[in-house]
């Protein structure tokens, strides 16, 4: 008993020595603790906070300067490759034969080449296609055509419901919808990570069985741009907005989406054929192309990154990477840049060279099938040339629609438009099989479409009534929607 | 054993107490250091030091973003024991100078890495290296001696960039790691949190 009287001293060092290693640990676990809240002052140091859907996009630009001083870019016209670039062209001005391609559909009257996402709100008031509603009720468009404009869409959206937006009309959101393309339309504002803020993305891997939420960072930064540059078609009387990829996202599967649903845009006014009219399926031609299929995304090559002074930063300047070869394609291919200009080009001309020759026999084939019509010819008789028709022409615009398909990918772009002039020919063989039969021997004479003005005026446009009305419209219902948007605190004001 | 003979019994308790605290700790530095994530190849577990953020956008950015993770050059490739040796070696390492904020402007791999480095370029592009030309018939020895030069040498901006201070990407896009607060805190917090605004309210 004596001997374990005199040894505590044993129990006193084991304590403090624990008593120290705990007290370590714990300092351990503070400092790391600390490290990891850093992340979230990463976020939280902002000068601005953001909450809920916050679609104007000089509210992000206080936190996230250079971003958004890149992104006020995408106002410049300055630039022109040897085929786009990023001013306003009347593409029908250049090729009048597109007027009869799409007679009996708005886009005969206007149509033109896209300016940059900064425009997105203005193009789409200025253009003879959104017509000139004088009152919420009136048409031609639905709200379904702001969709892809602004990121005031999935502000409304939360407020009406997403089908309650679509059946809204265009004219009756003119003084929500203000702002142009931004910030909300791809990033989170707590984390600035990528999101989806458009149904029909999201709608549409869901009927393919895929979650859209599993996607990696690198396909996010190709489908936060999917949400709009695909192909789509309004669905029903409710013109839900709908990407036609139940059956897959080539050419072919959807062209088979749309028959067995017996869809069409418009019917043709010369030919009588029920036309689909391919949007801008970028995203589908991308992936077919060897970039798409290497996991290229779409900002690698559209948003590459700037520095400035030590900071590095994603050019938010949308444009064509010709603008920016050192910055783009030179990231990974070791070639001089006018090398890598002219492999565009090269591939860009020759698809362009069979564009245009499926453009003139397309022109000929509804030329003919009007004519047929016009002899007496019967539905009967004319279905099968109306069907090679309605084949040609979702092909041909499949193919030209897209915004640099012939350079995202070239082989299946190819592919598809001689397809397109495999259809034009053979509708014309048909037609002139119906012509032979109602006794017709002689050519069919072909109207002069030699300018823009001309091809308007053979498909029966009345062009200086249209745009003296619209020229109205916008000097005197627009400003009155500015006006209610700033009023409203829509818009910031300058 | 003869020491713990020779602790009192009115220590036993108290100790006890103390060495579970000292378990309970380590685990909590496992559960907030992530340290599971580091046996994998994940880019992601670089991240969890926020300061990698510059070094995995750049790499993201890059040709290699596509193609190879931050292991495939950072971590010897000869065989398993050297790959998590050397990783745990460095890997030990950052995480000393991290929790210590002790870490420089610019980060620069450790002399022992950029053999590690030139090793991994060469693995990969043996062919082009030694069928079309010879720089793959060196290793890092030789450029210290001076005859020829490493790889990023010539290759300057491969992946990482000439730009690579801590800083330099602010508003980086990249998987940093979730709040360690579970959801179901969260949630119960920002209810409290609620209840209170709407009392002063």
């Amino acid at each position: 008993m004596a001997t374990r009287k005199r040894k505590p001293v044993w129990g006193w060092i084991l304590f403090i020595v624990v008593l120290g290693v705990v007290f370590c640990l714990g300092l351990l676990a503070a400092s790391i603790t600390q490290r990891r809240a850093e992340i979230a002052t990463l976020y939280a140091n902002k000068k601005v906070d953001i909450n809920g859907i916050e679609a104007r996009n000089e509210i992000w630009g206080e936190n996230y300067p250079r971003e958004y001083e890149t992104w006020k870019e995408t106002a410049k016209m300055d630039f022109r490759s040897k085929h786009m670039g990023n001013q306003e062209e009347d593409i029908l001005a250049s090729r009048p034969n597109m007027v009869v391609l799409w007679a009996g559909y708005l886009f005969s009257q206007d149509y033109k080449a896209p300016r940059g996402h900064m425009y997105a709100i203005e193009d789409n008031r200025n253009t003879l296609r959104t017509g000139t509603p004088s009152s919420p009720q009136d048409g031609p468009q639905p709200a379904t055509c702001w969709t892809c404009k602004s990121p005031d869409v999935p502000r409304m959206m939360k407020e009406l419901g997403v089908e309650n937006f679509y059946k809204t009309k265009w004219g009756a959101l003119g003084n929500q919808i203000v702002n142009p393309i931004g910030c909300a339309d791809c990033h989170d504002p707590k984390t600035m990570g990528l999101v989806i803020t458009r149904p029909a993305l999201v709608e549409a891997f869901q009927r393919q069985g895929k979650d859209i939420r599993q996607a990696s960072t690198q396909e996010m930064r190709s489908l936060v741009c999917a949400q709009c540059h695909v192909e789509y078609y309004f669905k029903g009387d409710g013109k839900y907005l709908t990407l036609p990829w139940d059956k897959g996202m080539s050419m072919e599967a959807m062209e088979e989406y749309y028959d067995e649903s017996n869809f069409s845009d418009f019917t043709h006014a010369l030919s009588k054929a029920p036309i689909i009219k391919a949007q801008h399926p970028d995203y589908e031609i991308a992936s077919m192309g060897i970039h798409g299929q290497k996991g290229v995304s779409c900002a690698d090559c559209h948003m590459p990154y700037k520095t400035e002074g030590a900071i590095k930063v994603s050019d938010h300047h949308l444009m064509s990477p010709l603008q920016n070869v050192a910055n783009t394609c030179q990231t990974c291919h070791r070639d001089s840049e006018a090398n890598l200009k002219q492999y565009v080009y090269d591939r860009q001309d020759k698809i362009l060279e069979t564009r245009d020759r499926v453009e003139k026999e397309l022109v000929k084939a509804h030329v003919m099938a009007k004519y047929a019509w016009e002899h007496g010819a019967t539905e009967n008789q004319m279905k099968s040339s109306l069907k090679l028709i309605r084949q040609a022409q979702w092909r041909w615009d499949f193919g030209v629609a897209s915004h640099g398909a012939s350079f995202h990918a070239p082989v299946e772009t190819q592919r598809i438009l001689s397809h397109s002039l495999d259809k034009s020919l053979l509708a014309q063989i048909e037609i002139q099989r119906v012509l032979t039969s109602i006794g017709i021997k002689e050519e069919v004479p072909m109207p002069d479409l030699s300018t823009k003005a001309k091809a308007q005026s053979y498909i029966g446009l009345d062009m200086p009534v249209l745009e003296a009305k619209k020229k109205n419209w916008i000097e005197t219902v627009v400003p009155v929607w500015v006006k209610t948007a700033r009023d409203k605190k829509r818009l910031v004001s300058k | 054993m003869t020491i713990l003979k020779k602790i009192p019994k009115k220590f036993v308790f108290p100790i006890f107490l103390l060495i579970s605290v000292g378990c309970g700790l380590i685990a909590y530095l496992f559960y907030i250091s992530r340290a599971t994530s580091y046996l994998s190849d994940d880019p992601k577990a670089c991240v969890n030091c926020h300061i990698m953020t510059p070094y995995y956008q750049s790499w993201q950015h890059s040709s290699h973003g596509r193609v190879t993770n931050c292991n495939d050059c950072h971590v010897p490739h000869n065989n398993v024991i050297s790959k998590y040796a050397f990783k745990a070696k460095d890997g030990l390492y950052h995480a000393a100078v991290f929790t210590l904020d002790m870490q420089p402007q610019v980060i620069r791999p450790r002399k022992e890495s950029y053999e590690v480095i030139m090793n991994n370029c060469i693995r990969c592009h043996s062919d082009l290296n030694t069928s079309m030309v010879n720089t793959g018939k060196i290793n890092y020895t030789h450029t210290l001696a001076g005859d020829g030069k490493a790889c990023w040498e010539c290759h300057t901006e491969v992946p990482h960039t000439k730009n690579i201070n801590i800083n330099s990407s602010p508003s980086a896009i990249v998987p940093l790691p979730p709040s360690p607060v579970p959801d179901w805190l969260m949630r119960l917090t920002e209810k409290q949190k609620e209840k209170e605004n709407n009392k002063i309210n």
